[in-house]
């Protein structure tokens, strides 16, 4: 009874001799063997019978004679030990059988004989299982790390929008306010001009009597003497051309900012063209070294000439600022280099310095519109605004990297609308 | 609650057992190996689980595995595997060059069957006592999990396994239920008596 259950148990069992030969299978075994085999199995050296991994079960059986302990194995490292199907020769789904295997040692009651006894158990279903479990588990670690970086993307996209947001209604309202304030500067700038020739007109005259009033009688000449004095004509005589001066000197000052202002919100009608980088960063460098002739400049660049299509004016300006700005972060000695890149999608053109560079904190806010750290009446905090917003207008992007006491990096990028 | 911490005899018996069995085990991996294999003196300690925690995982470079035993006593075997000079064992073991990842997780699981196995099986011999050792697996604890384990002191025994030519260590720590170590206590006691 014991044979038969032996024979019909739904696992492998194998017996081997101490010189490896098949002393015993039971029905899982020979059921899987090639037919011609199942008669003439016994005495065979398993390692023969199954050459594909003889190395393997040899050196496992050697193990469990000589430790006399039993020894495992599992699908998972080496799930075809014994080269079997998984069932189902007709309807598909034919694998390969993917096996647990545990081998221990036994003694014959009778002989004495040492043997071991072969377990092999036909986990396929657990196996495939496990696996699906595992490509389920990776793709979905997949998709998970896909969706964080979208994530991250939008969160960058959207703080992107937040800033060209508030560069748009900036813009909007500096264009409203340069047109509200051109027209009181021009008549302000008029009239000033008018008050300088009558001021002159009125100093001629009062000179011209002073110079003429030793003719008249002592007693006119007492009055204008007195009405001079009380009047301090000789302060006013020298103080009202530098006040009117310095008015149309602020006047300037306040016409430059509404310039900007103007550039800031694109309010002009520069038309596209076809423009060379190469030359308008070497007029650049030209224009920038005259004002801060300190800091050594360097262009480096692929080509001599690198074409693209856009507002000239508007990229001059844009670019003017940038470079102005690394020519005022230089305090004594140091270097501005402008690389130029050329590539099938886009030109780059990256102004690097080796100025005092940004703080960490101002870094979020320097496309700002009127954020400056210069002193007052040095700069109005609009030259990276207007940058911004005219190489946003050209579809490109500006960014900046900088550290502190070492320098800044200022990367434009303008895609090519081919 | 039973107390279950040895008394110096009883500790003196095991020692003595473990020392004996211990190195059966090392000569059975020296046998299939052909190399000589140093162990370390067996050390019996009684820890909380966080303890257990530090004393096997809190190590770099290693592989762990467990497998647990059934029988007259009850426990698990924990190994703790060095990285360092598995492709020499390797090599002993003839595997070849290059080694695939499973072919180092089936060394690994073969090495702690073989060394787990052996040392149980001559403590087991020297009590009298019928265990039988389950398949080992890979083993990545949490330390979370050790913390909120259910029981508070176990004994716990140690022992490190050299292989002479190659950098290749090794430790296996055994752990007894509460009946397992009274039966122990008792088997001790009878040896004693």
């Amino acid at each position: 009874m014991f044979e038969q259950l032996v024979g019909k148990l739904p696992v492998g069992i194998a017996v081997v001799d101490e010189n490896f030969n098949i002393v015993y299978l039971n029905d899982f075994f020979l059921d899987r063997l090639p037919h011609d085999q199942r008669n003439t199995f016994k005495d065979t050296p398993i390692v023969e019978m199954f050459s594909e991994q003889g190395k393997f079960i040899k050196r496992r059986l050697k193990s469990v004679f000589v430790l006399q302990h039993p020894s495992f194995s599992y699908w998972e490292q080496r799930p075809h030990i014994f080269p079997f199907k998984s069932s189902r020769p007709i309807t598909g789904e034919e694998t390969q059988m993917f096996q647990n295997m545990e081998i221990i040692p036994v003694k014959d009651k009778n002989t004495g004989q040492k043997l071991a006894c072969i377990f092999l158990q036909d986990v396929t279903a657990q196996a495939s299982y496990f696996r699906e479990q595992q490509r389920l588990s990776a793709a979905l670690k997949k998709e998970h790390a896909a969706q964080r970086k979208l994530i991250r993307k939008l969160d960058s996209a959207q703080s992107q929008l937040i800033q060209a947001e508030k560069m748009a209604s900036t813009g909007q309202l500096a264009a409203g306010i340069a047109h509200e304030i051109n027209n009181p500067i021009g008549f302000v700038n008029a009239n000033l001009e008018t008050l300088s020739q009558y001021a002159s007109h009125l100093i001629e005259i009062c000179d011209s009597i002073n110079e003429h009033v030793e003719g008249v009688s002592e007693e006119a000449q007492h009055f204008v003497k007195n009405l001079y004095e009380k009047n301090h004509y000789d302060l006013l005589k020298d103080d009202m051309q530098s006040l009117i001066d310095e008015s149309t000197e602020g006047l300037t000052r306040v016409r430059d900012i509404v310039e900007n202002l103007k550039l800031f919100s694109l309010d002009n009608n520069d038309e596209t063209k076809d423009i060379n980088i190469n030359d308008i960063a070497n007029q650049l460098i030209k224009l920038v070294s005259t004002q801060y002739p300190e800091p050594t400049y360097k262009l480096d660049t692929p080509n001599e000439k690198i074409e693209y299509t856009g507002h000239a004016g508007m990229l001059k300006q844009a670019l003017m600022n940038v470079v102005v700005n690394a020519a005022q972060a230089i305090e004594n000695k140091g270097f501005i280099k402008i690389t130029l890149a050329d590539t099938e999608s886009a030109i780059t053109i990256k102004v690097l310095d080796s100025g005092i560079g940004i703080p960490e904190k101002n870094l979020s806010r320097i496309f700002e519109p009127f954020f400056t750290t210069k002193p007052e009446g040095k700069g109005q905090g609009l030259g990276l605004s207007v940058a911004y917003t005219a190489i946003e207008k050209h579809g490109g992007k500006i960014t900046v990297n900088s550290k502190e006491g070492k320098g800044t990096v200022v990367t434009v990028t303008l895609p090519k609308n081919t | 609650m039973v107390d279950l911490s040895l008394d110096e005899d009883q500790r003196d018996a095991l020692q003595e057992l473990l020392n004996i069995s211990m190195g059966q085990a090392a000569n059975s991996l020296a046998q299939l190996i052909e190399t000589k294999i140093d162990i370390s003196i067996p050390k019996i300690t009684s820890v909380t689980p966080t303890q257990l925690y530090s004393l096997l995982f809190e190590t770099n470079n290693s592989f762990y595995t467990r497998q647990s035993f059934l029988g007259d006593v009850h426990g698990e075997v924990m190994s703790v595997l060095s990285r360092s000079g598995l492709n020499e064992v390797a090599a002993l073991m003839e595997y070849d060059e290059p080694l695939s990842k499973e072919d180092i997780q089936e060394i690994i699981l073969e090495l702690c069957n073989i060394l787990a196995g052996a040392c149980l099986a001559g403590l087991s011999e020297q009590l009298e006592l019928t265990t039988n050792l389950n398949m080992p697996t890979l083993f990545s604890p949490d330390k979370g999990n050790f913390d909120e384990l259910q029981w508070q002191h176990s004994l716990v025994m140690e022992v490190q396994f050299i292989v002479a030519i190659s950098s290749f260590s090794m430790r296996v720590v055994f752990c007894l239920d509460d009946a397992s170590l009274s039966r122990i206590k008792a088997t001790l006691d009878d040896l004693l008596a």
